[in-house]
């Protein structure tokens, strides 16, 4: 036990005093929450980023004129910014990036749609982007399709608009038998439209459903991102043991008194408490730098240690089946990014399919991004006990069980 | 102190330690002599419990490694070829983190480490990190944590490769020292004049077998008063070895194209032997004459020459 102190030590000093490797991938997380951060807007409460779309109207009619009014109302104008431009102006700022998409309304757009003929409206998308476009797309072609049900609908009464609209001034006797003529084809129709076939259900959403879309993008992001870069520097630190035995440390350690076992349990246990730290460092600074409300103190603090000894679990297991540092590259670095884009750390699981899913439920990195989301969410402790109790035995079990093949591996390796 | 009995150790079909014995009394500076793939590592590293020997028995002291490899562990230190400690760390770190891992107490190791520093002229320098020293201040550092807890039985694995001859001395001082403590020391080497220098007694090692084994003026000995010739020049195997069988007084001792090894009673007599050749129309291209040492003795014993 004393030497396992001192071996810890050791390895704590020297990480101390050449930090480089470990503060780097404790800065990427960093970097890229503020990134997404920027690209999806920093404010949680459920807001989504604003869609920026380039309106060049060409047939600058009484119909045109409606629909770009129509998607700066309401709600649209929070999720749309709508800038009116000339068609070839906005091609070059789409080009360049300036927005998520480009507009196009032909002309004799109006026109066609009071002759009834079929017309079209083109959107450009930025190619960069690869939600807020398809947002614009979704907007616009609900709006053609409202658009064109109602042309149908009141085909006639347009055509009496239309006629009307010729005239300088509008007869009362005109006006009322058209507003007749849109109450019977209203009334008419009702039977069809009235109950609806299809109706939008309003529901509030629960407590805990409505906390989820509280939660901002760096919520999201900084967990995942920690999960990920938790398991390469806790992957750092183990492959101390390839350079100890590149060196001959290793082999002097082996013959004094410490056993391979303290040695193999030393890097489990620095490679733990090097990980609480990190974690707890990118808690602070998502606390500070974005915000972030981690939840339950008690909780996260139970969270990072139980997630700490999963990790070095795993990697001590990893690395019984590696010799060499080509080894440990090639396999640990793919079973980490493997891991990380199934888990989530690279893209929400929210957005897998269920047969993935199932294999992102096989990694740390879901149970870890999902412990975190739970707890964020005001979650209590109890509820995620059931998780941390997993990991830890699982942590423990690969650890032991990496202990055991290590030892082997490293006999056969430094006798050799 | 250390009994080595009848050990062997194969490797696939290799016979790296093939059937040596020997023993090394208390305070003892024992050399193993012998080029590569001689099976000085492989000894040591069975000595120091790294690998299990095929057949043998190793014992230290009254302790039998195969049983007793913890207690023997605390009465061994090893100074390893590869500068074995952490270079970020700094000397004076390095030296109390191994010292603590032998079980040396606080007071005592910081005396030695103290000792140690100014002894190797570290002292002033041991607060900076090992990655900052010079190749000879390493291997300084190396050879101290190998000390530190004042081993019963120091095993050093040429522990003066490609350093200074300052540093060099420096080192030898300090094993001449251990000895005198009573610290056996079993030294392997490649380099025949440190042989000379430090040990009290010589096995030299070829192809995994103890070749002979004694006092530097006993191995001399096997040698007698023949020298040792070398010559190379541009000739075959079979004309050197007919000119050289001409001569009842030579021996050849190893041939290959173009180099001969032979040991000759008189090195007077080599302008005749020389002479023999120029008659054939050979081109001599260099000829050395070796005195009995422990290098002629190397000589007629492998039929190679050892170099550093």
């Amino acid at each position: 036990m004393r030497n396992l102190f001192y071996l810890v030590r050791k390895d704590f000093k020297r990480k101390w005093k050449n930090p480089v490797v470990i503060l780097g991938f404790l800065f990427i997380p960093i970097v890229f929450t503020v990134i997404f951060g920027m690209v999806f807007g920093s404010g949680g409460e459920g807001t989504l980023p604003q869609v920026k779309i380039f309106a060049a109207d060409n047939d600058q009619s009484l119909i045109s004129g409606l629909l770009l009014g129509a998607l700066t109302q309401g709600e649209l104008n929070e999720l749309i910014e709508l800038e009116a431009i000339e068609e070839d102006e906005g091609r070059k700022l789409l080009d360049r990036g300036k927005a998520s998409a480009l507009l196009i309304i032909p002309e004799n757009f109006g026109q066609n749609i009071w002759d009834g003929q079929s017309t079209e409206i083109l959107l450009i998308k930025n190619p960069a982007e690869q939600f807020l476009p398809q947002i614009a797309e979704e907007i616009l072609d609900t709006m053609t399709l409202v658009l064109s049900s109602l042309r149908h609908l009141f085909a006639d009464e347009l055509d009496t608009v239309r006629e009307l609209a010729d005239l300088e001034e509008f007869p009362d006797e005109a006006i009322s038998a058209l507003s007749l003529q849109f109450k019977d084809r209203i009334d008419g129709a009702s039977k069809y439209l009235f109950p609806p076939v299809i109706s939008l259900k309003q529901i509030t959403l629960s407590e805990e459903k409505k906390d989820v879309e509280d939660l901002s993008v760096q919520a999201h992001i900084l967990p995942a991102m920690a999960v990920m870069f938790l398991l390469f520097i806790c992957n750092a630190v183990f492959e101390d043991i390839l350079s100890e035995k590149e060196s001959g440390t290793l082999m002097r350690l082996r013959i004094s008194p410490v056993n391979l076992t303290e040695y193999i349990w030393s890097k489990i246990v620095i490679s733990t408490l090097i990980g609480i730290l990190c974690t707890s460092l990118l808690i602070i600074l998502g606390r500070v730098l974005f915000s972030i409300h981690w939840g339950d103190p008690a909780a996260v603090a139970l969270l990072v240690l139980c997630l700490n000894i999963l990790i070095a679990g795993f990697i001590a297991f990893l690395f019984s089946f590696v010799r060499t540092e080509r080894q440990a590259g090639a396999l640990l670095t793919t079973v980490i990014l493997l891991m990380s884009m199934l888990g989530g750390s690279m893209i929400p699981v929210e957005n897998y399919p269920p047969v993935i899913l199932i294999f992102s439920k096989l990694t740390l990195n879901y149970w870890g991004i999902t412990a975190f989301k739970k707890i964020m969410r005001g979650e209590s402790l109890a509820t995620i006990l059931p998780i941390l109790s997993v990991m830890v035995v699982a942590g423990v079990m690969l650890s032991i069980m990496g202990s055991y093949f290590l030892n082997k591996n490293l006999k056969k390796g430094i006798s050799q | 102190m250390l009994h080595i009995d009848h050990l062997s150790k194969t490797f696939d079909t290799i016979k790296a330690v093939d059937d040596i014995s020997f023993e090394v009394a208390e305070g003892e500076i024992f050399g193993f002599l012998g080029p590569n793939g001689a099976g000085k590592t492989t000894t040591i590293s069975m000595i120091a419990g790294l690998l299990k020997p095929d057949s043998g028995k190793i014992r230290i002291g009254s302790l039998d490694l195969d049983g007793d490899l913890k207690k023997i562990k605390r009465l061994m230190g090893v100074v390893p070829q590869e500068m074995a400690f952490y270079e970020e760390l700094t000397a004076k770190e390095n030296l109390l983190f191994w010292g603590k891992l032998q079980g040396v107490r606080k007071k005592k190791l910081e005396e030695r480490v103290q000792y140690y520093l100014e002894k190797t002229g570290l002292l002033g320098r041991e607060n900076e990190a090992l990655k900052k020293y010079s190749g000879g201040m390493k291997r300084r550092i190396n050879l101290i944590i190998g000390l530190i807890h004042e081993p019963k039985l120091l095993l050093l694995d040429e522990p003066t490769a490609g350093i200074d001859i300052q540093t060099k001395l420096n080192i030898y001082e300090i094993i001449k020292e251990a000895s005198s403590k009573g610290t056996t020391i079993l030294y392997t080497t490649h380099n025949l004049q440190e042989a000379e220098e430090l040990c009290h007694r010589i096995a030299i090692l070829d192809l995994g077998k103890i070749l002979a084994m004694g006092t530097l003026n006993e191995l001399v000995q096997i040698v007698g008063e023949k020298d040792i010739v070398i010559v190379s020049g541009k000739f075959s195997i079979d004309q050197a070895r007919t000119i050289i069988s001409s001569f009842q007084q030579a021996t050849v001792l190893s041939i290959e194209e173009g180099k001969i090894v032979f040991s000759l009673e008189a090195s007077k007599n080599i302008s005749t032997v020389l002479e023999e050749f120029f008659k054939k129309g050979i081109t001599i291209d260099d000829v050395s004459i070796k005195q009995p040492n422990l290098e002629s003795v190397f000589l007629k014993l492998t039929g190679k020459e050892l170099r550093e």
